[in-house]
């Protein structure tokens, strides 16, 4: 996952706030995302709000490297209201926490997908990263 | 009144986590290839994390439908790593309900019990 076009997720200072972006899910997406996971809902026209807050957080990828030895610890979702699927989505996201300890860098990315009509699903992912020393 | 949350239940494959790096993006080799995998202190391939959470998500439409989509809080922990083969249950116990809003409390466990998921749900019906 690491790539020299993109700084390691420990170099972001608390308070970095990522470049605004757009992406669309759509209905394809949507079907790949479901049979992979398995699950048998019917969502409608809606996105599963996991699959929107896991393909923003590919996104946000394409801006942060995660270093070997990197883990998803914890993560935080709030729905407001349905991601449409087929729509524009636009994606804005920032460092909201950032420590150290025991040689890890702990980040939490905080981030929101909105629609045209507002605020669609904001979340807070943690990711524990090997610091430079470790 | 909390409304019943019935479990999920399903048996994760490496066939599934690959599926999963598709259709996610994330093709992180500590969930995509063995060998990698094997030489880590995992010891071999793990599953994304979002993929197990999607149990509970599933869990909480299937229970509550639009309202989890236009309400739903979700705060977890990631606290063991799950691996192909692993029967992973996710269920929720009602804890608290207040002002109209249900709090469930959540986990995923795998089939020996190990608790790889928990934390908390909201959700206004």
């Amino acid at each position: 996952m690491t790539s020299p076009a993109r700084a390691s997720i420990s170099a972001f200072p608390r308070g970095h706030e990522f470049p605004e972006t757009t992406f669309t899910l759509t209905s394809e997406v949507v079907s790949a995302y479901l049979r992979a996971t398995g699950d048998g809902n019917a969502y409608g026209a809606a996105v599963p709000p996991l699959c929107a807050v896991a393909l923003a957080l590919n996104a946000l990828q394409e801006q942060i490297a995660l270093p070997e030895g990197s883990l998803h610890t914890g993560q935080e979702v709030e729905h407001n209201s349905p991601v449409p699927v087929g729509e524009p989505l636009r994606l804005t996201g920032r460092i909201a926490q950032r420590s150290e300890r025991q040689g890890f860098v702990i980040s939490v990315i905080e981030f929101e997908v909105s629609t045209a009509s507002g605020l669609a699903v904001r979340a807070r992912t943690t990711i524990m990263a090997p610091g430079a020393a470790a | 009144m909390s409304i019943d949350v019935q479990p999920v239940i399903r048996t994760l494959t490496q066939d599934q986590l690959n599926a999963y790096a598709d259709a996610s993006g994330d093709h992180n080799p500590i969930h995509v290839d063995p060998l990698f995998a094997a030489a880590t202190p995992f010891g071999g391939t793990i599953a994304h994390g979002m993929l197990v959470l999607a149990l509970i998500g599933e869990m909480m439409y299937a229970a509550h439908g639009q309202a989890w989509l236009a309400s739903g809080r979700l705060k977890v922990r990631f606290k063991a790593p799950t691996r192909p083969g692993d029967t992973v249950t996710a269920s929720a116990e009602p804890s608290r309900e207040a002002g109209g809003t249900c709090e469930y409390a959540v986990q995923c466990a795998n089939q020996h019990g190990e608790v790889l998921i928990d934390g908390r749900a909201t959700v206004a019906p």
